[in-house]
């Protein structure tokens, strides 16, 4: 029997691998069969995440996406992909009050502007199959109006708005493009910021199932990859235990 | 760097709190308007005016506002 949400024989491009979410994706896409380029910026950790795929004929390729060198090679060397999943990001809270737009514009880079670069480098090189799936990790902060989250939510957001733009340009090719929209889930992400702890105790009791884990995120990123999905297209999954019922 | 300005600054960041409640021996986070939404504005307001980067757990670590102050004094320096 055929099964529809198998990844097998599809060559799958992961950004943002080396750590959180994306490190967790990466691995369960190699365990549903996927042969896997990663990429990241710190060598050390993308090469322990390579260390735990299943399976042979796996790469790491290192690349700041924000640096257009970096992107250009990442593409050269890219194999043509079956899928690629969005996931690099960086977040920030602070009070609009107190932002400053250079972090703005980090922030946007890295979330937004150089996702959508790298497509355009897969694509005008050829490296984008057709009837390929690009996902791409979006948030509930697009819509959720948590404060001091502004840089990250509307980044989010511009990449909820790239992703229906995008699904429509690319429908002719069969490419189909979605987002996934998690809530709020413990990665290295968090770390560091001060409303790490505060924000997890107070907003446990706001997931009517309860806190997420990465695995939640990475199941609905390899539905969206596999052929179970071939008739979705310019979609957000919300992937969020029920959050945003209560908004 | 001031003390009398960095208390100031520090003060800026209340918005229902008059100034006049708060001084450099202040036990900030006692005060009824203190939350990690002012946490938050205090290490952009250090920052965007000292270039100093300071962290949830400094904050967290400080009791009065010259504890603070002293802080990103030894940190402006350094740097």
């Amino acid at each position: 029997m055929i099964d529809a949400f198998s990844l097998h024989n599809k060559k799958i491009l992961v950004t943002g691998a080396s750590s959180g979410i994306g490190k967790i994706i990466a691995e369960k896409l190699s365990e549903k069969g996927a042969t896997l380029t990663i990429t990241g910026r710190n060598e050390l950790r993308l090469r322990t995440t390579l260390e735990n795929f299943n399976g042979e004929s796996h790469q790491s390729l290192i690349a700041d996406l924000t640096n257009s060198t970096e992107l250009l090679s990442l593409a050269e060397k890219t194999d043509r992909l079956d899928g690629v999943v969005f996931c690099a990001g960086i977040v920030q809270y602070m009070p609009v009050k107190h932002l400053n737009l250079s972090s703005l514009d980090e922030i946007f880079d890295v979330n937004f502007k150089s996702q959508i670069a790298l497509y355009q480098q897969l694509h005008s090189k050829k490296k984008i199959s057709q009837h390929a799936s690009l996902v791409f990790i979006s948030s509930i902060s697009a819509v959720s109006a948590v404060p001091a989250t502004l840089a990250y939510a509307t980044s989010k957001a511009a990449i909820n708005s790239a992703v229906r733009v995008l699904a429509s340009e690319l429908s002719k090719l069969g490419v189909r493009v979605n987002s996934i929209s998690p809530g709020l889930i413990e990665t290295p992400l968090l770390e560091n910021t001060f409303l790490n702890k505060e924000v997890f105790e107070k907003n446990a009791v706001k997931y009517p199932l309860g806190p997420g884990k990465c695995e939640d995120v990475a199941n609905a990123v390899i539905f969206l990859l596999s052929d179970a999905s071939r008739w979705i297209t310019g979609t957000d999954l919300i992937v969020d235990g029920g959050y945003m019922l209560r908004q | 760097m001031k003390l009398e300005e960095f208390v100031n600054s520090f003060a800026d960041q209340f918005e229902l709190t008059e100034k006049d409640e708060i001084s450099a021996q202040t036990e900030f986070k006692m005060l009824d308007e203190w939350d990690s939404m002012i946490g938050l504005s205090v290490i952009g307001m250090v920052f965007n005016t000292y270039k100093v980067k300071i962290s949830g757990e400094d904050i967290n670590n400080a009791v009065t506002i010259v504890d603070l102050f002293e802080l990103v004094q030894s940190k402006s320096e350094i740097e």
